[in-house]
This record gives C-alpha cells, sequence and structure tokens, in this order.
C-alpha cells in the first residue's frame, strides 16, 4: 500500500490533480506514461465494419519525436513492409521488390493501411504536449465518472494535422480515456477512446485504443498493445536507412 | 566462369545453412488475369497487325526464399508466368503480333544477365517461361554491406518514368505489378554517414550482343545524400550498355508535397557502333490530397532511340517522347481503391486512360478491374509503339502468402 502511494507516477498525479493551471503538465504527464523517450511495442490493429473485419500486426519502434520505425509482421500480403521516419522525413520499404521508397511528408495525413489511424499516429509524428496549447475547460461527467477536460489548440509554427483536440482524462491516474479531433471548420470528425491501463516498465499505458471516425459510424479501428517495453536501448544506427532496408 | 560462380553461391548457402543461427521464410504471391482486346485501326492498317479481337489470359506467381544468419543472408525468387492467347499465333519471325509485349510487360525479366537461369516454351497459342530472378547472398557490417549473385536494383521516386534506374522498369503502368528485374553481379553499399549511402555495382551483361559473344560490363555507381531536411540529392554515373551516363535526382519535401526532378545523359556507344546520344528529364509531384486521395503528376521527355525500333517496347513501356501523366489513387473503402492514370504525349495529342481498381476479398486475396483505353489517337504520329496501343478491359484475382 505505502509502494503505491509513493510511486513517482501516482505522487505526480495527485499534484497534478491539485493544480487547476497546470493543464500542459497533464499533456506532458499523459505523454510521458504513454510514449517515453524510447519503446518499442507489438500492435494488434483491426479494421471494422458491420460486413467485414481485418487485423494486422505491427511492430513499433519510436526514439523521442523524431524516430520510428514501424514494420508490418501479419498479414502475408503486407508483411515486411516498413516506415521509417527521420524528423519531417518518411520511407516505405517493401522488401519483395527491394523497393526503398521516399514518400512526401504530406502522407502523414493519409490513412494508414485503410484503417482509421493516420501515418501520424502510427508513427507518432506529432506530440500532444509540444505541439499544442493547452488550457482547462469546464470538468464533465460521463457515465458516472469525473473528468478534466482539457483544450488543446495546435501552435501557429506546428506542422499537426489537428487544429484542435479535446482531452477527456481521468482525475484518478491523470491519463486520457478519450480524444476529440476537430477539423479546420471546427467539426468534430473522429474520437479516440482508451481503455484497459497495464503498467510496462513503471509506464501507465491504455492498451485497448478505439478509433470512431464520426462521419461513419459503422465503421472502427481498434488497436491493441500485446507487449510494450520502454527498457529498449537502440543503437545509435537502428533508425538509418541501413536498418530500414535490412529485412 | 559460370560454373565457378554457381559455385561460390552454392558453397556460401551451405556453409550458412549447417550453422545453428537459421531463420527462413517462404513468401509469395499468385495471379491470373483475363482480359478481352480490341485492336487499333493504325496497327492493322500500317504495321500488318491483322487481327480485330482477342482474348488474352495471363498467369503469373513469385516464389521467394529467404535464410537469415547472424550477419548474412540468402535470397532468391523464382517467377513464372504462363500466358495464352491466338496472338501467338506462329507467323513469320519478322511480323509477329506484338500486343502481348504490351500486356505481360515487362518481357525481360532479368535487365543485367551474365547467367539464363530460365526456362521458356511456347505454342501457337500459349508461352511459359520461368526465370529465377533473384538469387543472392548477402554480408551485412556496420558500415557497409555487400551482395553477390543476381539483385534487384531499384531506386528512384519515378513510378511512370525513372529515367536514373536502368536496372529496374516501373512497373506504375503496366498489368503485372508483383515484379522487380534481377540483374547478375557484384554490389557494395557503403553507408558513408547518416546522410550520405553509396552503392558500387560491377555487373555484367550478355543479352546486349547474345550469348555467343563477350559478356559486356557494367560500371555504376548510386550516391544519395540527404543535403537537408526537405533536399535529398541522388547521384549515378557510370558505364552501362556500352554508353557513358551521368544523371542525378532532386527531391524536395515541402510540407504540403514533394516535388522531384531527375535527368540521365547517355552518350553515343563507346564502340564505335551506330548510335547517337540519349537524354531523359523528369519532374514529379506527389501529395497526399486528404486521407484517402493521393495523387501524382509526372512529366518529362526521353529521347526516342531512332536505332531501336518496335521492339524497344521490351525496354519501356511508356510509348511517348513528350509526356505528362496524372495519377490519382482513392479509397472509398478499406476494401475498395480506384485508381485512374491519365498520359498525354504533348507533341502528338496521343491520350491513354489506364484505370485500376483493386477489392480487397479478405485472406491475402485480391481482385481487379482493370481498363487500358487510348482516348485520342493524336497527329502526325512517328512513334509507331503508339499506334499499337489496344482498347482493353480485364479482370485479375491475386493471392498472397
Amino acid at each position: 500500500m505505502y509502494k503505491i502511494l509513493f510511486r513517482k507516477d501516482f505522487v505526480f498525479c495527485l499534484a497534478l490533480g491539485a493544480n487547476a493551471n497546470n493543464a500542459q503538465e497533464w499533456s506532458k504527464y499523459a505523454e510521458n506514461q504513454m510514449r517515453g523517450a524510447h519503446s518499442h511495442s507489438e500492435i494488434e490493429m483491426t479494421i471494422k465494419t458491420p460486413n467485414w473485419e481485418r487485423t494486422l500486426e505491427i511492430n513499433s519502434d519510436v526514439e523521442g519525436k523524431k524516430l520510428a520505425l514501424s514494420t508490418i509482421t501479419s498479414p502475408a500480403k503486407e508483411k515486411g513492409i516498413r516506415t521509417l521516419r527521420i524528423d519531417n522525413n518518411m520511407w516505405n520499404y517493401f522488401p519483395k521488390l527491394k523497393r526503398k521508397v521516399a514518400v512526401s511528408s504530406s502522407m502523414l495525413l493519409a490513412s494508414w493501411m485503410g484503417s482509421d489511424f493516420t501515418n501520424d499516429d502510427v508513427l507518432k509524428a506529432s506530440s500532444m504536449a509540444e505541439d499544442y496549447q493547452h488550457k482547462f475547460l469546464p470538468n464533465q461527467k460521463k457515465s458516472g465518472v469525473d473528468f478534466r477536460v482539457i483544450e488543446n489548440i495546435a501552435k501557429s509554427n506546428s506542422k499537426v494535422m489537428w487544429p484542435k483536440i479535446i482531452t477527456y482524462a481521468s482525475k484518478v491516474d491523470c491519463l486520457p480515456r478519450e480524444y476529440q479531433y476537430y477539423d479546420k471548420q471546427d467539426q468534430l470528425k473522429r474520437i479516440l477512446y482508451l481503455d484497459d491501463i497495464k503498467t510496462f516498465d513503471g509506464h501507465k499505458v491504455p492498451t485497448k485504443w478505439v478509433m470512431q471516425p464520426q462521419n461513419d459510424k459503422d465503421k472502427k479501428t481498434t488497436i491493441i498493445y500485446k507487449k510494450m517495453t520502454f527498457k529498449t536501448d537502440f543503437k545509435a544506427s537502428y533508425f538509418s536507412h541501413k536498418n530500414l532496408t535490412d529485412y | 566462369m559460370k560454373l565457378v560462380f554457381v559455385l561460390f553461391i552454392l558453397i556460401q548457402s551451405l556453409q550458412c545453412w549447417a550453422q545453428s543461427l537459421v531463420d527462413g521464410e517462404i513468401s509469395g504471391n499468385l495471379e491470373a488475369q483475363s482480359r478481352h482486346s480490341w485492336n487499333n485501326q493504325a496497327a492493322k492498317d500500317e504495321l500488318m497487325q491483322d487481327w480485330d479481337e482477342e482474348d488474352f489470359y495471363l498467369f503469373y506467381g513469385n516464389l521467394n526464399g529467404k535464410l537469415n544468419f547472424k550477419n548474412s543472408r540468402f535470397e532468391t525468387n523464382l517467377f513464372a508466368r504462363h500466358s495464352q492467347s491466338d496472338l501467338y499465333k506462329d507467323r513469320s519471325p519478322s511480323q509477329p503480333y506484338l500486343a502481348p509485349l504490351l500486356f505481360s510487360f515487362p518481357n525481360k525479366l532479368v535487365a543485367r544477365d551474365v547467367l539464363k537461369l530460365k526456362h521458356e516454351t511456347g505454342d501457337d497459342n500459349s508461352r511459359t517461361e520461368y526465370v529465377l530472378n533473384k538469387l543472392y547472398y548477402e554480408w551485412d557490417y556496420d558500415e557497409h554491406r555487400f551482395i553477390a549473385g543476381r539483385m534487384y536494383i531499384n531506386y528512384g521516386l519515378g513510378e511512370i518514368f525513372n529515367p536514373i534506374n536502368p536496372f529496374n522498369q516501373p512497373t506504375g503502368l503496366t498489368a503485372i505489378s508483383q515484379i522487380a528485374q534481377g540483374n547478375d553481379g557484384l554490389n557494395f553499399t557503403f553507408y558513408a554517414s547518416e546522410k550520405h549511402t553509396i552503392d558500387y555495382y560491377f555487373l555484367g551483361d550478355k543479352t546486349l550482343d547474345g550469348y555467343e559473344n563477350q559478356i559486356q560490363k557494367t560500371l555504376w555507381i548510386h550516391g544519395e545524400y540527404q543535403f537537408s531536411n526537405e533536399l535529398q540529392l541522388d547521384y549515378v554515373v557510370g558505364e552501362d550498355q556500352n554508353r557513358l551516363k551521368l544523371g542525378g535526382q532532386f527531391r524536395y519535401n515541402f510540407p504540403e508535397a514533394m516535388v522531384f526532378m531527375q535527368t540521365l545523359f547517355q552518350t553515343d556507344y563507346t564502340d564505335d557502333k551506330e548510335s547517337h546520344p540519349l537524354f531523359d528529364v523528369l519532374l514529379g509531384y506527389d501529395q497526399q490530397l486528404t486521407n484517402k486521395w493521393h495523387i501524382r503528376a509526372e512529366g518529362g521527355y526521353q529521347k526516342k532511340n531512332r536505332f531501336s525500333g518496335l521492339t524497344s517496347i521490351n525496354d519501356r513501356f511508356l510509348p511517348t517522347e513528350y509526356f505528362i501523366a496524372l495519377a490519382n489513387q482513392y479509397e472509398i473503402h478499406p476494401l475498395l481503391k480506384l485508381g485512374g492514370t491519365i498520359v498525354n504525349d504533348i507533341k502528338t495529342g496521343f491520350t491513354y486512360l489506364i484505370m485500376r481498381n483493386t477489392l480487397d476479398l479478405g485472406h491475402n486475396t485480391e481482385a481487379e478491374i482493370f481498363g487500358y483505353l487510348p482516348v485520342a489517337k493524336g497527329s502526325g504520329i512517328e512513334n509507331d509503339a503508339q499506334k499499337l496501343v489496344t482498347t482493353d478491359i480485364g479482370v485479375a484475382l491475386r493471392t498472397f502468402f
């Protein structure tokens, strides 16, 4: 019990909860927990419509906010396709044809493999804590649960695809349970629900992410984090062209 | 020479097989296509292609094998293709029907070969071929990589026209998409820094002068330099198929779109054969307009080799000299992607529309409906290949494993 009370994240979250002006710190805390300095995760993504369902498996490696490498491990059609991001540059690699292709940074907004997530989401190209300005909105209660509500407005110099995001964060663990994404016309376009919090290497992470597009409510994409580690120490050359093509 | 080469690859493979850290993988795809084709009047009148409508059936597949070891790997690919049509009728060798060359492009599955490693059979209405178009051993070190054998050489941003890479034809417009061309020789990749990669190739080629003659050498350098966060430069230089070649690619990544340019200059033949210099230019633009809609524009100039004649459709699919192309891809559902490309020859007015709509059937299987339509014939056509372009509609079923 004492161990729980004196855990760094628990104390930090309690302190945050007491400070009504710390919307920026709430965002930083959530990003630190969910993203860390570097991580390796094994993800299962399921795209679902009323008549059809498709599952992909992906390995995702992320270091900081500028480096990411993802590899599709299933199904057979896409197996081995890799995407490397270094800052704003992206390359796809198709191992069966040994083809490395530079892709436009505008591809960050493209749907990832037909899912409701974008390349930006999968490659974690934007940072909620750094690319947005934050302020608290009045608390809200949903299904009997109290949430802190944070309005995130894109900074004028940040290159992000969503100008406004509303976060619903749990008052208990300070982690987000819902993100609402608004477009330039201030229309709600999609909602990301986060659930099933688990702890990996001291980081609390929602392991079930459900993206619900608002213009097609029959369709949704679910991501399950099957494994995750924050103790991965990537070699200096890991996020490199050589490693991208080494598959 | 051949025997030494095969033994070398075989011994290396067996040695590594014996090691305990073996991790193998087999993958591939199979595809069946059926198309109905209507002939071009100009081909009938002027090029002795005396047929009206025909069906063409194509079956092809790849079988990939890979063995991974600690710091090396062995990779192979077997490509098999069977096509069936009355257009393979046994006419005089100087007057074959040429449409199958377009339907089954690329026809040349190995771009630079020292060894044949292929088997072809044919009769009055079919052709079958098996090609081992990848067979190499690769060693990996910290800052460099070494490959020996038959390999794919796949670089360059052009999807419709990609002049800086003479070793692999782009398949952006062709009906066969799951294919890359093999090249026999050695490759040394030097990762000079995080921003600079240099590939050195030493390849052999017997196809240029036939198998009875000597091997023509290719010495080629391809470099890739990330000049800044937005700007990347590629350079190519070397001797290939008896010409000296020099070229490069420039890519600039704007937040909204990517623009790129390629150019390649080729000298006369170095061995005094009748020839003339060649010059190609490509300009490209690529943008993701929305999360479902992707566009690409490519435009350029490819100097026509006036000594190559109609057989040049073996080398390049695009039958235009000055061209502009706009390719769209729209995902109307995760299962259904619509694709359409329009290519226009600025000089003659010849315009070609290519539609490809892909439906995901699940279980690693997809179906495609495709159409090839010359929507404007053009005036004063000097390019005979444009007269050969047929009107086609077809379906394909492909599966991956």
